[in-house]
């Protein structure tokens, strides 16, 4: 069997590196930059002006994790205390049980939320008939649209242990006892498999469109080729995805400590603490609802900067091993 | 059908029965608790608390609809969100699209800082009050821009179009339309616009679902309730049923039988209501996920 | 700086018409200002999410007439918490902000300077230096450490001194000819024979739920959950317990480390290992625990539970067959010393229900509306609504509170919909006469026979009075910072017990946990507070 080996999508990627390596040479100078790359300046600017206005601006905001928060003396007057609240975390009794809780959390939903629209997509793409395709692709997308509220309400009803549907059926299988909601071993697979369920067919938008931009000729050419349905899934889709796989993968990798907040504090209860009390809220009950700004504002700094350490690192290796990254 | 079948080879059999039975067990697994949603909007909220509703609705009221649309503020609630979203989306686009096409060319040096400027702003930000006082001092408190002007661009957005703009959009392309003396604008409006149908709306649906399910701006930046979006209309209604949720605690725990028993129903017909109009709209946008249509028509 | 800015986003904002709608706030169509006069001034007021809007309320006309304003309403009824931190902190508030706890005691302190002190304007307020004679309380809850008045309390008298009432299904203990339980070995026997004797009567032995209580959350206890056994161990909680901290005699204490607490949780483990309460008490929400106390049709199925009145715990049709009852003497401990959770400071005096803004243009009217809430028809009105539809003036200084015009409503609904309520600020003279609505009455009437139990609390030596603190920011911050750290332990602990035993054995080692995590400290500075307010009493 011949293997349809360079995708378009790498074959244009070395294409057009080669081109800049050859047709265009490095710019002497700023002028003959603007010269000639202008209208891509031109492109960019209004992005680059909004986030500059709406992003950067308020961004003198993060000194008040370093400073006491002071009304009087205004938002940036406070008295600076340095790493004060940062110590007030790593030393709080909470730390590494937060710590692991979130970890725990986020890590699991984003691995099994990152492979999941992946299969989807693939699957969805393998029906035939357009009108049924559209139909599973509708299907799959509405539970997206599901408040956190609603969500955790059914699982409170499907998951009850005396009359859930859920717990029923899998009464009816012999699997006897189990307390979905109560038992702290249960809260982590029930988050993260009602969390995939909800986004997996939203989140499976992106790789369906990215299919859909591959080559019908290479297609056309497999199947002369003798191709079988799943070695045409195996040796076109999958490596069709593989550019969109990794930006989203670098981009899951810059959310490694965040567990959503809503959702895990709705589904709290005094049973499951010991596994669902994550930093997200932690940072609710001490800053938001006791007026703790600098304290609130150092832990979210200490999470974004972790996150952001990730997205690097990721971005990194994704740069010397796949040859794809953000920048 | 059996024609066919007698085509395949014993493998593509297989598969094509593991694709049935999988697909048949993710329609159910998805289409189930939607479905649950609706009977739930329509039945006795005591019988679906515990467990009593599964199938079929039981003790058929509308009065959950009848609680949601008997306040009038959600037409305007309706009216606001519909002009957001487009107004909103419009600008999204306008601003994301060049600028990810702008990012994605390989020659254009600048691109590596500027992706670090923009990717740093996913995880940086200022908190609430300064923003707040930004608004402010931009007079867009209360103002119905500050449901579009502040998310023009999301980064996010931003990496997924460069993504695909840059693998997507065959390079020869590019070069054969410069030798015919195309500039990046016409490119770009011209060949990479029309190719790129589908991540541009992928990308839009994105923007016009943040922008629909929006209601943080509307918490927090706007006082008039005449601009408020339809998510805060059906929050407050939503949350003035179930004022009781929380526990009979709070002010002194004087009851409320009579809201709390309605409150779940409000819970469930607020969602039918919020969300039907953009799954509707979902259909419209499918076609450009059909495989293979624009390139192949282009290149053809 | 500010030009820039605005040049930069006009800039930005090139390519979007702007035209049409700009920024605004001038157009007062909406706002509710109906009538009135004079000077303009905006409050913004935190309702109950089931009020109407105030302009649907006639005593608002009158509060304008008496003021002489026109009143500009900003209503919030949801998410309060995130809209005000940042409103607070950017220094934007208008003239006034009315509602319960709307501004609490730790804004009053994060955000000092944002809010005028009333102490030296008294003398505009007649009507609320006449509270403060009639009903000293409330000139303690206004007043902090040093003489400031920053907020104004309410008082409303006629609410029980307790929000927790008792109830045992008597229909239930008739069916299986059993006498009413008075100890928590005859309960423990009644909820076990609930159980086993279909007492419900439906032919199906397995649908009672012996005991069931209100979802406690991970952040302490509150009204109608167990926490009420305590008072059985003379312990006397406040509140429903909150966080755990109690006066006895003039000591504070916390129960969460008092072996007390610990009794209690060991008798509930052993009636959950019996299966006598409610398999999902720890993981149901509110709604599923309201639903499943209103039964089936005519069978009930909820035995033994708390609530504020039977009809609002188990709905219309099945609150006769539920009486209440007294507190249950727990093994060994003195029947006389025993305590019921007493309530009267939440549930009779509202804390911070108006504050006014320091930078307000228009003081004089502010202050007008202030005292104009105190009036005496105001007052009454703003609690049950407008004379006409809701109340019946009857004489001089007497009123008849009205059943709800809307006859799908209860009484207790019907005046959150229509009047402010709880959350407005009032003064309900102690000298006026009230027929109260059937669902007060009920309250009243079925908080009897706590009588005894809560006639053994001392309101002063036995009473946590927390609303009466006004805590420094240095030590509100500390104390909530440490409540978060032990609450997360022990509520974690209190579940877990429950269903599965162990308090005994995990004890010591669990009260080290907690004392660690800073209860002492709490409880030291709480300590300082209560004599502090013991001093102010005189």
């Amino acid at each position: 069997m011949t293997l349809i080996e360079p995708t378009p999508v790498k074959a244009a990627g070395r294409r057009s590196r080669a081109a800049t390596g050859a047709g265009v040479p490095p710019p002497r100078g700023l002028r003959r930059h603007f010269r000639r790359y202008w209208q891509l300046w031109v492109m960019a600017a209004p992005a680059i002006a909004f986030v500059a206005v709406f992003s950067y601006i308020p961004m003198y905001g993060i000194q008040l994790a370093f400073r006491e928060f002071d009304f009087t003396a205004g938002l940036t007057g406070g008295e600076w205390v340095g790493l004060k609240y940062f110590r007030q975390f790593f030393e709080s009794p909470q730390f590494w049980t937060l710590m692991r809780n979130t970890v725990v959390i986020s890590v699991t939903t984003l691995v099994v939320g990152f492979i999941a629209p992946i299969a989807l997509a693939l699957l969805v793409n393998q029906v035939i008939g357009r009108s049924r395709k559209k139909f599973l692709q509708t299907a799959t997308y509405l539970p997206h649209f599901i408040s956190i509220v609603v969500i955790v309400g059914m699982l409170q009803v499907f998951l009850s242990p005396t009359s859930g549907l859920i717990t029923r059926f899998l009464e009816g299988l012999g699997l006897t006892g189990v307390n979905f909601l109560g038992d702290p071993s249960a809260f982590v697979p029930v988050y993260v498999i009602s969390e995939v369920w909800q986004h997996c067919g939203w989140n499976s938008i992106i790789y369906l469109a990215a299919l859909a931009s591959v080559d019908t000729q290479l297609y056309e050419a497999a199947k002369i080729d003798g191709a079988g349905r799943l070695s045409i899934v195996r040796h076109i889709d999958l490596p069709a995805l593989i550019p969109t796989m990794i930006v989203l993968l670098i981009l899951n990798m810059g959310g490694v400590l965040n567990a959503g907040f809503e959702k895990i504090f709705l589904m709290q209860n005094p049973l499951n603490l010991s596994v669902s009390e994550v930093i997200s809220t932690y940072v609710y009950k001490i800053g938001i609802l006791s007026n703790q700004f600098s304290y609130a504002t150092a832990i979210g700094l200490f999470n974004t900067a972790i996150n952001f350490v990730f997205l690097v690192v990721t971005n990194q290796i994704a740069k010397r091993v796949a040859n794809t990254s953000l920048w | 059908m059996l024609k066919r079948l007698r085509h395949r080879s014993p493998g593509d059999i297989a598969f094509a029965v593991f694709l049935a039975l999988s697909c048949g067990l993710i329609l159910f697994v998805t289409l189930y608790p939607v479905y649950f949603v609706m009977i739930a909007s329509v039945s006795d909220p005591t019988l679906v608390a515990t467990g009593r509703v599964s199938f079929w609705p039981r003790g058929w009221s509308w009065f959950g609809y009848e609680q949601i649309f008997a306040d009038s503020r959600i037409w305007t609630g309706y009216r606001n969100t519909l002009l957001y979203t487009v107004a909103g989306t419009a600008l999204n686009l306008l601003v994301t699209l060049p600028a990810a096409y702008a990012l994605s060319r390989r020659e254009f040096a600048p691109r590596k800082v500027l992706m670090l400027f923009f990717a740093f702003t996913m995880f940086f930000s200022g908190g609430l009050i300064p923003t707040y006082l930004l608004y402010r001092d931009l007079n867009l408190l209360d103002n119905w821009a500050v449901f579009v002007l502040p998310s023009a661009v999301n980064v996010f957005n931003l990496i997924i179009a460069r993504a695909f703009f840059e693998n997507s959009l065959p390079e020869e392309i590019f070069e054969a339309a410069t030798i015919d003396g195309a500039n990046y604008f016409q490119f770009f409006a011209k060949i990479a616009i029309p190719l790129s149908m589908a991540i541009i709306s992928v990308i839009g649906l994105y923007y016009l679902v943040q922008h629909w399910n929006d209601f943080f701006t509307g918490l927090v930046f706007v006082r008039t309730y005449d601009r408020q979006p339809l998510q805060i209309v059906l929050r407050d209604i939503l949350i003035s049923n179930q004022a009781f949720a929380g526990g009979a605690g709070g002010a002194g725990g004087t009851g409320g039988s009579y809201a709390q028993q309605y409150a779940d129903q409000i819970k469930y017909g607020v969602i039918v209501v919020s969300t039907l109009p953009i799954i509707v709209l979902y259909p419209f946008l499918q076609r450009y996920f059909e495989k293979g249509v624009m390139i192949g028509s282009v290149k053809g | 700086m500010r030009k820039a800015l605005t040049a930069t986003a006009a800039v930005v904002a090139g390519g979007l018409v702007l035209a049409g709608c700009t920024s605004g706030g001038d157009d007062g169509a909406d706002d509710g200002g109906n009538g009135g006069g004079g000077e303009t001034i905006q409050i913004l007021v935190l309702k109950h999410p089931l009020t109407g809007p105030m302009s649907d309320m006639d005593w608002v006309a009158q509060l304008e007439e008496m003021a002489d304003v026109t009143i500009e309403w900003e209503e919030v009824s949801a998410d309060w918490d995130q809209k005000k931190s940042t409103m607070l902190a950017a220094g934007d508030i208008p003239d006034l902000v009315v509602g319960v706890n709307a501004i609490t005691d730790s804004d009053l302190v994060t955000f000092n300077g944002l809010f005028e002190d009333l102490s030296d304007d008294l003398d505009a307020l007649p009507n609320v230096q006449g509270m403060f004679e009639a009903v000293p309380e409330t000139e303690v809850m206004a007043t902090q450490p040093e003489g400031e008045v920053f907020s104004l309390p309410s008082y409303r008298r006629f609410w029980p001194q307790t929000a927790t009432r008792q109830y045992i299904n008597q229909q239930w203990l008739d069916n299986l000819g059993l006498e009413m339980p008075t100890t928590w070995d005859e309960l423990f026997e009644v909820l076990k024979a609930f159980k086993d004797e279909d007492a419900n009567g439906n032919g199906d032995a397995g649908d009672e739920i012996p005991m069931d209580w209100s979802p406690t959350g991970t952040g302490g206890f509150g009204f109608f959950q167990p926490s009420a056994f305590l008072g059985s161990l003379g312990l006397p909680i406040t509140g429903g317990g909150g966080a755990g901290y109690f006066v006895e005699d003039g000591e504070v204490g916390n129960f969460f480390t008092d072996e007390r607490y610990r009794d209690v949780v060991e008798f509930l483990h052993d009636c959950y290992a019996e299966g006598l309460i409610s398999q999902e008490v720890m993981t149901q929400d509110y709604s599923a625990y309201q639903s499943v106390g209103r039964g089936n049709g005519d069978d009930a199925t909820v035995g033994f539970s708390w609530g504020w009145t039977a009809s609002d715990r188990f709905g219309a049709q099945l609150a006769p067959q539920y009486a209440a009852t007294a507190p249950m003497a727990a093994p060994g401990a003195d029947a006389s010393d025993v305590v019921w959770s007493y309530d009267n400071y939440s549930l009779n005096y509202g804390p911070n229900s108006i504050t006014m803004s320091a930078q307000t243009d228009a003081r004089d009217a502010s202050l007008r509306v202030i005292d104009a809430f105190y009036d005496q028809d105001i007052s009454v009105q703003v609690l049950w609504g407008d004379i006409g539809p809701n109340i019946e003036e009857t004489g001089e200084n007497a009123y008849t509170v009205l059943p709800p015009a809307d006859e799908t409503s209860d009484p207790s609904t019907w005046k959150w919909t229509t009047s402010l309520a709880d959350n407005g600020p009032m003064w309900i003279r102690d000298d006026i006469e009230v027929v109260l609505p059937s669902d007060l009455q009920e309250a009243n009437d079925q908080a009897e026979p706590l009588a005894d139990a809560l006639a053994n609390v001392d309101p002063v030596e036995d009473v946590f009075p927390a609303e009466f603190f006004s805590l420094s920011a240095e030590d509100s911050s500390t104390v909530s910072l440490n409540n978060t750290n032990f609450l997360a332990i022990a509520m974690q602990n209190w579940a877990t017990w429950i269903t599965e035993g162990g308090a005994e054995a995990g004890w010591d080692d669990y009260v080290a946990q907690l004392e660690a995590a800073g209860v002492p400290q709490n409880v030291e500075i709480y300590q300082g507070y209560y004599d502090e307010y013991i001093a102010s009493l005189g």
